[in-house]
Formats: C-alpha cells, structure tokens, sequence
C-alpha cells in the first residue's frame, strides 16, 4: 500500500486518476482505520487529504458552503452552524466522542454512507446538495441522489467531493435531531430523525421536512410523512395517524443494535419528540 | 523489524512530526498507526492500547492540541503535526502536572490502563476552558472508557485543579 499527500484538489484528482477504485481517500481517518484492520477493505493507496485548505472552509451566503473537510467538532461549535442550521450542530455533537469530532470530517461522514450517519438527516432536512469534482469536471447532486444504498454513493472513482451547499433554517422555522442510542454517548444510532417545521400565519404547519437514519439502507427524506404532518396544528399535534405513515416508510432491520420491531415503535414516539421540540424552539 | 526489505523502503512514507517538543525525522510504513509509531519506534509505552477501534479512548494522544485516539490516526497522516503524549506532562524533575496530581490526590487511578487516556483530553479540555461545567466534562469524555467504574474520582480531580487554579 502506498500513503500519497495531497495538498491540492488537482493534486488529489491526479492520485485518484492513478489508483481509480483502489485509491482511497483518508481525511480523518476515524472510519477507514477499523475498516482496514479488520480487513474489510484493502486499498493499494491511500490519499490523505487533510491537508488541502481550500475543503476546510464554511463559506456563509444565502446558502451555506461547508467543505468536505470541516470537522465534526467545528460544525458543532461553529456560530453560524449553530444559527442556520442547529440540528447538523446537534448531530455533528452526538458522533462518536470528542476524539472522533476532532478529526472526523463531514465529507467522510457522507461518503462513507453509514446507514446510521448522524450528519446525513440534518443535511438531507436542509436540502444538501454536494459537489463532485473530477478532471472532465464538476457536477451537483443532491444528497438523496448522492446516498445509493448502503455504503454506496453515486462517487465515480474518480471524483472528489468537495463542498456540501445547504438551505438553511428559514425566519418563523425551528428544526431539531432526536437519536436514540444506547448510553447517550459514543453511540451509533438506533434511529436517528431530524424535523424541520415552518408555522403557517394560521397556527398549523406550512412545511415540513422529516429525515431519518438507520431504518433503511440509506438515510433518506419521508416525503409522506412531510405531506402528513402539513396542514396540522402545531399545538398539539395529533400524531397517531402520521406515526403510521412514518412506519410504513421505513424499512428498518435487526442488528446488534436493537430489532427491526423496536424500531418501529420507538420512531413515532421519536417524531412526537421532535415535533414538541420545533413547536417549543418556534414560541420562543 | 520495518524498513527490513526492499519493498517497505520503497513504500515508507518519510515524514517531519515533533513529539512531547522533540522533532523527529521517522521512516513509517503507510499503514503505521500513530499508536504504534509512539509506542515501537519512540518507546513512548505511556500510550495504551485498548480497542483498536476508536471505542475506548485509552490511547488518546494530543495533535495540535485536539486530542485523537492515536489507534485511528495514521503515522503518515502526523507529518507537520505536534503530538503530545502522556510523558509530556511531568516537569523534567518529575513533578506532576496539577491534573495528574489531582488524579492522585482524588484516587482517580484504579488499575490505571485508562488513565493516560483520560489525563490527556481533560489536558486538552482544560487548556480550551479553565473551568468546564459537569455537562462539559461529561461531553469531554465521551469517548475514554474506565472499566473500574471510577468516573466520579475523575471529576473530583478535575474539579480540584479548578479550584487551584
């Protein structure tokens, strides 16, 4: 195996030409060094990008920049990231421990496509799009598109993705993440959801937006359950009938973390959580 | 040991770290974790290692100043890095640091294999914040693991160097 440093973009774009599929790209390396050790990938290179500066930045427009590179710890901490969209600093507290945040970067939470990616609801909530950059190139794709299945996402080998471009959390809107896990630290999600509410002049909601991790082999939106819950009150959701929606939605499995039926049960009590928590950021 | 036939020279990655103040030009091999960098190449064996997975934090080290589970972190990957270990701490006439001595006073050592992990992020933490809240340390520790139940002896001790200083 070979270590390449990259320290520019066209620099990573060059190794990843050379090595294509068998080059790896490594930023914090919290995910890929397991991986290796237990042998369940075997790379013939690995790309370090960590230090390429211009992938670290949070660039705040009407849409928000962040770069592949931002560190979980950053995004939790970041003013603006706290103010713009306070469910991905929630999230990006609430991965591993603070040794993960420190170095754990948010392009490696998405790329690495956990079905369990606490990063990948609060993105998807704020309409994330990334951008993949290449020699012939750069393209956009939301991050729906972006998530193809477990562990897969729609990176051709050759691309680097570099910026992840949100919409962040509108005047009169309030968005949170609710996770489940074991402990309360150092947790992989049970379940993990994220909401984000706007409230109509009327009092009910006028948008919802719902995304959920580790239900399915990729974190994904729940289009139904966000035309379900439009148009309710906001006080006093009535949520049993958007709570079976939501389980018809998700199609959760057993593992060492908890059953496919818990699942089930404990996510519409999860929503209920997060609706109260928006309906109480939105009163404030 | 490393570096022994042609074909690791031709693949050791060179790099320039400095480690407890010290610069060292090393040779490492490209899936050289920093543990065992610390450990083998710099006899540093104060950094422990438990998990190898990133769980229990006993081989938490400091890179610039942010505390990583050097387990995870690719020796390569510390080229241009300051590291910190466990034995950066004491003065040269071995006098402890205030938070290792409060680790002693406040019997915050039991078996001890966890304990240069934990000494380390709450060096980081209290280098960020001189007196972090309950809530903050709790966060701050997320990730160090001890398994002779002693986490109350380790908030006393933190507490303690808050006080005195």
């Amino acid at each position: 195996m070979k270590f390449c440093r990259a320290s520019s973009v066209n620099e990573a774009l060059a190794y990843l030409g050379e090595w294509g599929a068998d080059g790896y790209l490594l930023a914090g390396s919290t995910d890929i060094m397991p991986q290796y050790n237990s042998g369940d990938v075997a790379p013939s290179a690995l790309i370090h990008i960590e230090g390429i500066e211009s992938l670290s930045l949070i660039t705040i427009n009407e849409r928000t920049s962040i770069g592949a590179l931002v560190s979980h710890s950053r995004l939790a901490a970041d003013k603006e990231i706290v103010a713009r969209h306070p469910a991905l600093a929630k999230a990006a507290s609430l991965v591993g421990g603070w040794q993960t945040q420190a170095v754990g970067t948010v392009g490696g939470n998405i790329c690495n496509a956990s079905p369990a990616a606490d990063l990948a609801p609060p993105l998807l909530i704020a309409d994330a799009q990334v951008t993949l950059v290449s020699t012939s190139g750069e393209r956009q794709l939301t991050l729906d598109d972006f998530f193809a299945g477990r562990r897969q996402t729609a990176r051709r080998s050759d691309e680097l993705l570099t910026t992840i471009e949100l919409e962040p959390l509108p005047n009169g809107s309030a968005e949170v993440y609710v996770k489940l896990g074991r402990r309360g630290a150092m947790d992989v999600a049970i379940v993990g959801l994220a909401v984000r509410l706007a409230l109509g002049e009327n009092g009910k909601i006028a948008n919802a937006r719902v995304a959920v991790c580790a239900v399915a082999p990729k974190p994904m939106r729940l289009p139904k359950v966000e035309a379900a819950l439009t148009g309710l009150p906001l006080e006093a959701v009535e949520l049993a009938a958007v709570g079976k929606t939501l389980v018809a939605a998700i199609s959760p499995i057993d593992d060492n973390r908890a059953t496919a039926s818990y699942r089930k049960r404990v996510l519409p009590g999860l929503l209920q959580q997060a609706v109260c928590q928006c309906a109480e950021e939105i009163q404030k | 040991m490393t570096g022994s036939n042609a074909m690791s020279d031709e693949q050791s990655v060179p790099i320039s770290c400095q480690v407890n103040g010290r610069n060292h030009q090393l040779n490492v091999r490209p899936e050289e974790s920093l543990l065992s960098m610390l450990r083998e190449r710099l006899s540093l064996k104060g950094t422990k290692e438990g998990c190898l997975e990133g769980e229990c934090g006993a081989c938490t080290v400091l890179v610039d100043d942010l505390p990583v589970d050097s387990c995870l972190y690719f020796a390569a990957a510390a080229d241009g890095k300051s590291i910190r270990t466990i034995e950066s701490l004491h003065a040269e006439e071995g006098e402890l640091s205030p938070l290792q001595q409060a680790f002693l006073d406040h019997g915050a050592v039991q078996c001890g294999f966890c304990t240069p992990g934990f000494v380390m992020t709450l060096t980081a933490l209290l280098e960020q914040k001189k007196a972090p809240s309950r809530t903050e340390i709790e966060a701050a520790l997320a990730g160090n693991i001890c398994r002779c139940t002693g986490y109350r002896q380790i908030f006393d001790a933190v507490f303690a160097v808050e006080k005195t200083e």
